[in-house]
């Protein structure tokens, strides 16, 4: 069966399978046999064919933060149902996303307002600076997820539009 | 009296025996831990959204204080002194922020019979305005960057400016931000760039009055920690360079500066210690200078407090500048001259950010899932954060500084790349692994930067490509670590996975 974890903008194939020892991990066209002993404080070995290295995981949800090699990665684990229904339809201007955590200094429209492309939808601020947020495309407000005044953190999502006709 | 020697304090003596610290994080921490090892008690002021911080756990006393937003619960003086009554501190620490160089704060402390651990209103007053300050300096005899102010005189200001000099910068009186600043290379273009600046600060600002100072190219920005004692003893605690910023804010400092010979270092500490002096100053406090890659420097602007930065002075010094405020505020004399600091070794501080260099430098916010400080020799880590902990975007991203002390500075270097790697927090992106990409740039090595360093090298806060190698074993910690991973893989016996092929 296949899973995938988003790293970066990249997301990654991925399949894993018993071996008589640990696990193999199918990568493309690879596989290797993978293993992971954590010790009680969290640090912990990470099997890799002939390599072993030390890393530090912690999870959080559908995130995985890794620690390897002196730097810290986060990688989040996209689910198949989640990922078939992303395919299926909702394209990603459809989600306005904060771009950076911060809160609402005013929001412009609301759910039903028929609004065109680069038109206010709200305005946020973070880091001092005030940042407009903008329609993507002519469409309608399906919902508006925060009031003034409210705070969130970086890719919560701020507004949707209803989907576009055809 | 030996500056690093505390046991001659008379700390009995002094007129309190409660400190308050109006302030949260790492400071608020660093400011407690030198409260309590004089054996006084330390009390702290939190927002419910610091509840649960290292300074709220570490302090005798917590209390907690509230505002519109969090921030605004640090800005209100007439709840923090209540607090201070209320836990019988005859002293108030403000930290670096918030209310430390509040005018009407400090007042307000010392008008409710507290001690204001800082400097005098007056002193605020003074320093807090930037053209004032400017001002004062050039009139008591340091240097300040050539000017022309255009209100001193308007009918002979494009003259004035000519006498300025090339290159100079043309800034509206009014303006900030840089905006409608320019900058003249050419002086035969200077009546034509005066017009522009002119109608760039009507429109920005509704102001279209100018000023003209001399434009420093590839400035550094080194800086001298001083202390009084506001009855005649003033001292410099050697320099700071801090060239290394982004988005204006400092990101690593250090000292020694690599740019300074010891005669243009004793030269601008003195310039530091001069001013101090000719105000009377009482406090640690910092001045700050541009200075040119000619080896000019003008005076910038002072803060009346502790810096961010001061650990670096505090590891090369072995001086604790905390202890040394709370001696001037209580009165005593600073009891050692110029002669007595003496600095060894080198010390770089790195600020650990929420944030994301490749990302413009943006904040990031998330739990703080598991942090392993570094340790060893040389290392010091101030931290307001504890594993467990939650980074929000309520307050400033800094969550912790990194100071580490060399025998040298290519020994400083070595032992903070060792640091970094070994500085485990998950949960939250941080800036570490940009910092070691940094320390790595030759630029960095060789000492040679200057306050666009960082614009001027994008690809140091860009993303390395992962190799190969990485990735998978990034994929393989990934999957080994994700519940409906390892089930589905456990639920199938390796004898069928060897011929799930055929089933497909």
């Amino acid at each position: 069966m296949q899973h995938a974890f988003r790293l970066g903008d990249a997301e990654h194939n991925i399949a894993l399978s018993r071996s008589a020892r640990a696990y193999r991990l199918h990568v493309g066209e690879q596989v290797l046999d993978v293993d992971l002993a954590v010790a009680a404080d969290g640090r912990a070995w990470l099997t890799l064919g002939e390599r072993h290295l030390e890393v530090v995981v912690a999870t959080r949800g559908d995130d995985v933060f890794v620690h390897l090699d002196g730097e810290a990665y986060q990688l989040r684990y996209r689910h198949p149902l989640d990922r078939l229904a992303a395919a299926a339809g909702g394209s990603a201007a459809d989600h306005i996303r904060a771009p950076m955590p911060g809160s609402i200094v005013a929001v412009s429209v609301k759910a039903g307002d028929a609004v065109t492309k680069g038109q206010t939808l709200l305005v946020m601020e973070s880091m001092k600076m005030e940042t407009t947020i903008a329609a993507p495309r002519d469409g309608v407000v399906a919902a508006v997820a925060y009031e003034k005044g409210q705070t969130f953190d970086r890719d919560a999502l701020l507004l949707s539009l209803e989907r576009a006709a055809g | 009296m030996n500056p690093k020697n505390p046991t001659a304090l008379a700390v009995e003596s002094w007129p309190f025996t409660t400190v308050l610290v109006a302030n949260r994080g790492e400071i608020a921490v660093r400011v407690l831990r030198t409260v309590q090892k004089l054996g006084l008690r330390g009390v702290v002021v939190y927002h419910a959204a610091d509840r649960g911080t290292a300074a709220v756990k570490m302090a005798d006393q917590a209390i907690e204080i509230s505002g519109a937003t969090p921030v605004a619960a640090y800005l209100d003086g007439a709840q923090i002194i209540a607090a201070a009554k209320s836990a019988g501190a005859g002293a108030i620490h403000p930290g670096y922020g918030f209310l430390s160089e509040n005018k009407g704060f400090c007042a307000a402390v010392e008008a409710a019979g507290i001690r204001f651990i800082g400097p005098t209103p007056e002193q605020i007053d003074l320093m807090g305005d930037k053209v004032r300050a400017r001002t004062y300096v050039e009139k008591a005899g340091f240097p300040v960057a050539p000017s022309a102010i255009e209100d001193d005189d308007p009918a002979s200001f494009v003259e004035r400016s000519r006498q300025v000099g090339a290159p100079l910068l043309i800034k509206p009186s009014a303006g900030g931000g840089g905006k409608g600043m320019r900058i003249v290379r050419d002086l035969a273009l200077l009546e034509q760039e005066i017009e522009r600046g002119r109608s760039e600060g009507q429109r920005y600002f509704g102001d279209g009055r100018l000023y003209c100072e001399r434009y420093i190219e590839n400035p550094r920005h080194i800086e001298v920690q001083v202390l009084g004692d506001g009855q005649g003893g003033v001292v410099h605690v050697f320099e700071r360079e801090c060239s290394v910023q982004r988005r204006f804010q400092k990101i690593v400092e250090e000292t020694p500066s690599p740019a300074l010979s010891p005669a243009l270092r004793a030269k601008i500490c003195e310039t530091a210690a001069g001013i101090a002096r000719s105000i009377g100053y009482r406090n640690a406090g910092t001045v700050e200078f541009i200075f040119g890659q000619g080896g000019e420097f003008y005076f910038l602007e002072m803060n009346t407090r502790l810096q961010v930065e001061h650990p670096v002075t505090e590891e090369i010094t072995g001086i604790d500048l905390v202890q040394e405020q709370l001696r001037v505020a209580a009165g005593e004399t600073l009891g050692y001259g110029q002669g007595d600091v003496k600095s060894q070794g080198h010390a770089i501080e790195f600020r650990i950010y929420a944030e994301d260099a490749a990302r413009g430098y943006t904040p990031t916010t998330g739990p703080i899932l598991v942090l392993h400080p570094p340790e060893g020799e040389g290392v010091r880590w101030d931290s307001g954060v504890l594993q467990g902990g939650e980074v929000t975007s309520a307050f400033d991203p800094m969550i912790a500084k990194l100071i580490i002390r060399g025998t040298d500075r290519k020994d400083a270097i070595a032992r903070a790349d060792k640091a970094l790697k070994e500085t485990v927090l998950l949960g939250c992106k941080t800036n570490t692994a940009f910092l070691r990409r940094l320390i790595a740039h030759p630029a960095f090595v060789a000492g040679d930067v200057h306050t666009g360093f960082l614009d001027a090298n994008p690809q140091i806060a860009a993303e390395p490509e992962l190799p190969s190698q990485t990735l998978q074993a990034l994929l393989a910690a990934a999957a080994l670590s994700t519940r409906p991973m390892r089930d589905v893989a456990d639920a199938v016996p390796d004898l069928h996975a060897a011929i799930g092929g055929w089933r497909n």
